[in-house]
């Protein structure tokens, strides 16, 4: 029976005290359990080191970290216990990406995409007939 | 000194209060996401509590995703359960 794959982000709190690299070996070991799993990385965003807004553990600090995936419902179960093993993952979340936050992705990559071409085009278009307004041409 | 000051409040002599409008149905907002957690920490009391929707005027649809989204957001630190000052 083919499984059916879903799309899920994960976000986790790695603990901030590890220098840069430990840090990129944790999220290391969180990539090699998904793909393990049958599951492929979409995309890894990581937002650094952030102020807790309460502590954890008795810590004050975190590296957040936030993952993309596609994956079978199987894998959430093995990758739950790889988050509560290991001891450098403060906190975890993991949802499935429900349709609105696709159709929300998807506006906000459009609106991206727009905002960026036009930057240059309508900047000149725009300037021009204020210029025939100030000289008194009118539009024709 | 007469009552000239405060109108009487009747039924009928009540000042049109401002209609309150969602935010987001005003923006068009599809999903509310647990990472902005600067847009949900206005519909949070300093204390760290979720204003009513009676108060923001935020739509029940709409609220019950922002609901969810504050409770994510506490789940990873980005918000308060509690303020710190309250503490």
């Amino acid at each position: 029976m083919d499984k059916v794959l879903r799309q899920y982000e994960s976000t986790f709190i790695v603990n901030a005290s590890l220098d840069d690299g430990q840090v990129d070996g944790v999220i290391g070991r969180v990539q090699e359990v998904i793909t393990k799993g049958g599951g492929t990385v979409d995309a890894l965003n990581k937002w650094g080191r952030k102020r807790l807004s309460y502590t954890i553990n008795k810590k004050t600090n975190g590296f957040y970290v936030n993952l993309e995936f596609t994956a079978p419902s199987t894998l959430i179960l093995v990758l739950d216990r790889a988050f509560q093993l290991d001891e450098m993952i403060l906190r975890y979340l993991t949802i499935i990406v429900n349709r609105k936050a696709l159709a929300a992705r998807a506006k906000a990559a459009a609106a991206a995409a727009a905002a960026k071409p036009p930057e240059e085009a309508p900047a000149v278009p725009a300037r021009e007939p204020l210029f025939q307004e100030g000289t008194g041409d009118k539009k024709p | 000194m007469l009552n000239t000051r405060k109108p009487r409040r009747d039924k009928e002599n009540q000042i049109p209060r401002k209609k309150r409008t969602c935010r987001f149905c005003d923006a068009k907002e599809v999903y509310i996401d647990y990472k902005d957690e600067k847009r949900l920490q206005r519909f949070v009391t300093e204390q760290g509590k979720i204003i009513p929707k009676r108060i923001t005027g935020t739509c029940a649809k709409h609220q019950r995703q922002l609901v969810q989204a504050i409770k994510r957001a506490r789940h990873l630190a980005l918000l308060p359960f509690v303020s710190d000052a309250i503490r």
